[in-house]
């Protein structure tokens, strides 16, 4: 399937020579995805674009961690792992600036929300524009509401057509987990949505 | 297939993860069964609303020119992978040969140093270097898990208490987050068939393991040792052995090993 067609697809191992440059090609190639994964789970674009420049850097010199399997899984496991951990510091400093008294809270979901309306629009009729801008608002709401882990499973199998083994690398987690966190996440959002985007989308089909 | 393994089943062949055959099987069973159609377009619904609403944000291309910029210049200069794998590898690197490590539940191995030099060597491995080896494994699979930590330090009253009755050694936990350290958390990881208990910390984006050794299995040597850029300095945390393991460079190890050095 398309897993194995990454520039380095299925073979067996990077060798040490060439590894930072195919590791570098590797993951451009799948800089989208890496970028998609990281914007919703930090959920604005200034975190998205460092945590995966960190994970460019770490990947590049990690690149004889790679061992088989795919190489797009291996790339966006370090790209979550750095998401993780700027999420974690983020906690930190927020706490500290809480006991200040201020919130600094401007890239929280209702910004990222409302980002999300604007870019990738390619219709120019405006009363399409604004109806596409609501329907996203709302799956960006109904996305945010989902626990984190429930998202990003989410998110990987739907948007990026991650296969199961692929998600269960890159979230470290057993394939099982990944149904189970997929079944739940789609039952959530199917709640959230209240039936509506779906059976829209079926008359509209 | 009767409905209920059907509805088992029914993800599965919506996500493309049943096999030919059992794809017939299910596909049979949707022809007679309303309630399985039904629930597959509601998963096709989901997914069509999912590609349609829920955008896929593509990277800024400023983001993209300054990756293909750095992947250039580590081209161009020959990035340090190996910097210090030379006539001088520590001889430990030798036991290291081919080691793959099966990381989590998630099956993805990782070759850890696929070194076939001196494998002579490997009789002569000591208890020094299998340490330093399982320390430098437990470090990277850390690195490779969801979470480094299985506690998550809130001050350091909530990691201490954490280890109580967990395991033999009591660690003494330091938090020096002013001194630009952040206590991340804690786990229990194993050393061999030691269980060790593992402070973490935060230093910019470096991650540090710091592995709290009991007497016996006390680092060998004095000497950092160091490979693919990461590297283990016995330390002590007050009177207690320890060692730290980290990709920070030699500097910051030395100053974060006398915060530990000086703690009581
Ligand atoms: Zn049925």
């Amino acid at each position: 399937m398309s897993r194995l067609r990454g520039p380095i697809g299925r073979c067996r191992r990077v060798t040490t020579a060439t590894s930072p440059t195919l590791v570098g090609e590797l993951a451009l190639h799948h800089l989208d995805a890496a970028y998609n994964l990281g914007r919703w789970l930090l959920g604005n674009e200034h975190d998205a674009a460092d945590a995966v420049h960190d994970a460019f850097v770490r990947a590049t010199r990690a690149a004889d961690t790679y061992a088989g399997g795919s190489a797009r899984a291996w790339w966006l496991a370090i790209v979550r792992n750095c998401c993780l951990a700027r999420l974690q510091s983020r906690k930190r400093e927020m706490r500290h600036v809480s006991l200040d008294g201020t919130t600094g809270d401007d890239d929280g979901p209702a910004r990222s929300a409302l980002e999300r309306l604007l870019p990738h629009s390619e219709a120019d009729d405006v009363e399409e524009l604004l109806d596409q801008a609501q329907r996203r608002a709302r799956i960006a709401r109904a996305l945010d509401a989902l626990p984190p882990e429930f998202r990003e499973a989410l998110i990987l199998r739907e948007i990026e057509a991650f296969s199961y083994r692929e998600i269960a690398d890159v979230l470290q987690i057993p394939i099982g987990t990944v149904m189970s966190r997929l079944a739940r996440a789609r039952a959530l959002l199917h709640k959230t949505l209240g039936g509506n985007a779906a059976s829209e989308v079926t008359h509209g089909l | 297939m009767d409905c209920k393994i059907a509805r088992d089943a029914l993800p599965l062949y919506f996500d493309g993860e049943l096999d030919r055959t059992a794809s017939r099987e299910f596909e049979a069973h949707l022809d007679g069964c309303a309630i399985c159609r039904v629930a597959l377009i509601e998963l096709d619904a989901l997914r069509t609303t999912l590609r349609q609403d829920a955008p896929r944000h593509t990277a800024p291309q400023l983001l993209r020119k300054r990756l293909e910029k750095f992947a250039a210049t580590q081209a161009r200069e020959g990035a340090p992978i190996h910097p210090r794998r030379g006539g001088s590898a520590p001889r430990w690197l030798a036991h290291a040969a081919s080691i793959a490590l099966a990381f989590g539940a998630g099956g993805m191995a990782v070759t850890l140093w696929n070194s076939p030099r001196h494998a002579s060597e490997l009789a002569q491995t000591s208890m020094h270097s299998q340490l330093a080896r399982d320390l430098f494994a437990s470090h990277w699979r850390a690195l490779a898990a969801a979470s480094p930590v299985d506690v998550i330090s809130t001050d350091r009253h909530t990691v201490k208490p954490w280890f109580e009755g967990k395991i033999g050694i009591a660690p003494t936990v330091h938090d020096f987050a002013e001194q630009g350290f952040d206590l991340v958390g804690g786990r229990i990881d194993y050393a061999g068939d030691l269980r060790l208990p593992v402070l973490v910390y935060r230093h910019g984006q470096h991650l540090i393991d710091v592995f709290v050794l009991p007497d016996t299995a006390a680092m060998a040597s004095a000497a950092t040792i160091a490979e693919s850029g990461y590297r283990i300095d016995p330390v002590k945390i007050g009177t207690q052995n320890a060692a730290i393991v980290s990709d920070m460079d030699a500097g910051e190890m030395a100053r974060f090993a006398q915060l530990l050095a000086a703690a009581r």
